[in-house]
């Protein structure tokens, strides 16, 4: 018998009746599993008297699935609603997946987010610091300059103090004397120049060493048979100040290290620097 | 225990995904039985117990017993519907052994009466009627035909003698009216 032949026996109508022994039932089995067209021609004829039955309210009262369900108890995965009232296909495929597409969907975009976090955390950090690293540079350059700023100051006093020397050098009214250091400082020195219109004395502070704590040099003017007449106190700091005004014989300049605010008398023993006119 | 399928693809049929669900002993399977196969089985039943109600109450001992024997299930063997009927004629026929069978039968024509009263009439819904309006172009005789031998518990031999039918006519006839459904449905 072939297919068609078995098809048209009517035996595949009397399964679903329920007309076929058990023997009778499992030989359509196997030919549905054998040939194809049969397996489809009992889904289809099923099918067919399953939609007729529904249309035409025939079939057990749905309250059997109802009592039934209840029966087996109350269970998580079973949605008794929907199947009362859904088509079960949708259900069906979306039980397939066994981890649900958006958690799937979820995960990559956890993941991708992590990702993301962990690079944007690494940028940050790197970002953070090259900025330190910025600032610090940026610290050190205002150092710099703060430095360089001092330092050209200084060489710009410096300048002017030699611009000063220099003017008072090339002043032909001054006598320009030159003080070299005594034994307790040999290797200190200064200059003085004195205007012998105005009588003004100037103190170039060249070469002295830092007078202690509270202590100033002071400058005199040495005359013939005279004491030392005080020239003024100065400033160790100001490389070229004007001091005070002298008139007379003077044969020499000389100066000691005082107390601060200066001395009337000139302490000998502490002179640094002493320095003779050259006699004209 | 057959082996559980290792997945469901959109165009599994009904049969392999109530046999995934059972082995995943998920209830949705009962549900998917009971729309799919509930009522041929009801009249597997129906051809030992008339009773519609006794043969619903044992419809759901039948569920019932699918549930709790899902493991003894082997699609090796054969189809899961030919195992479903073997659970359920074994019921049908326990069912003839109780008290309550013996009962009913005594008042067999009362409970009739009250049934005929709980069938929904469907007519409520207009898309209900439209369709049944196609399923009325069967002839009579071919709804009658389906009517006894899908959904009454009729055997060919009983139609035949009710329809005063030879029982080749019977055969030819159901097939026949099979396929005048399958093309209007």
């Amino acid at each position: 018998m072939n297919t068609r032949e078995y098809i048209e026996s009517g035996i595949l109508e009397a399964y679903w009746a329920g007309g076929l022994t058990s023997e009778e039932m499992l030989e359509v089995d196997r030919m549905a599993d054998q040939h194809p067209i049969v397996k489809s021609e009992l889904e289809e004829i099923r099918k067919s008297i399953q939609e007729y039955g529904q249309l035409m309210g025939k079939g057990p009262d749905h309250a059997v699935l109802a009592k039934t369900i209840e029966e087996i108890g109350e269970g998580d995965r079973f949605r008794f609603m929907e199947s009362l009232n859904g088509e079960e296909p949708e259900v069906i495929v979306k039980r397939v997946n066994v981890v649900p597409v958006w958690s799937i969907a979820a995960s990559i975009l956890l993941v991708v987010s992590a990702g993301f976090n962990f690079l944007f955390f690494t940028e940050f950090k790197k970002a953070k610091d090259q900025v330190n690293e910025l600032q610090a540079n940026m610290e050190a350059v205002k150092q710099d300059q703060l430095l360089l700023a001092d330092l050209t100051k200084d060489q710009r006093m410096e300048l002017d103090y030699a611009n000063l020397r220099i003017a008072h050098f090339l002043n032909a009214d001054n006598v320009h004397v030159r003080m070299d250091g005594l034994p307790i400082s040999p290797e200190a020195y200064a200059n003085v120049f004195w205007n012998t219109k105005s009588n003004a004395v100037f103190i170039s502070v060249d070469n002295l060493p830092e007078p202690p704590h509270g202590h100033q040099y002071q400058l005199w003017a040495i005359k013939p048979g005279q004491s030392p007449i005080d020239a003024g106190v100065f400033d160790h700091n100001q490389r070229v100040q004007e001091l005070k005004v002298i008139k007379g014989n003077v044969s020499a300049f000389a100066v000691t290290l005082e107390k601060e605010g200066g001395s009337p008398v000139a302490t000998v023993e502490k002179t640094f620097v002493k320095g003779f006119l050259k006699k004209s | 225990m057959s082996e559980p399928l290792p997945y469901l693809s959109a165009n599994s049929s009904v049969e392999e995904r109530i046999v995934y669900l059972l082995n995943d002993k998920d209830k949705k399977a009962i549900s998917l039985i009971f729309d799919n196969y509930g009522a041929l089985l009801l009249n597997v039943i129906k051809r030992v117990i008339h009773d519609q109600m006794m043969a619903e109450e044992v419809l759901q001992k039948v569920l019932l017993k699918i549930w709790r024997n899902a493991e003894a299930y082997n699609d090796k063997k054969g189809s899961l519907f030919t195992w479903l009927v073997s659970i359920t004629r074994n019921a049908a026929i326990d069912q003839t052994r109780t008290k309550d069978f013996r009962l009913s039968k005594e008042s067999n024509r009362s409970i009739e009466l009250v049934s005929i009263h709980n069938k929904p009439d469907g007519n409520d819904e207009i898309e209900k009627m439209y369709v049944k309006q196609l399923m009325n172009q069967l002839p009579d005789v071919q709804k009658k035909l389906i009517d006894l031998s899908y959904f009454g518990g009729y055997t060919h031999q009983e139609i035949a003698n009710k329809l005063n039918m030879p029982l080749g006519t019977v055969k030819t006839r159901i097939r026949l009216a099979i396929k005048h459904l399958r093309s209007v449905v």
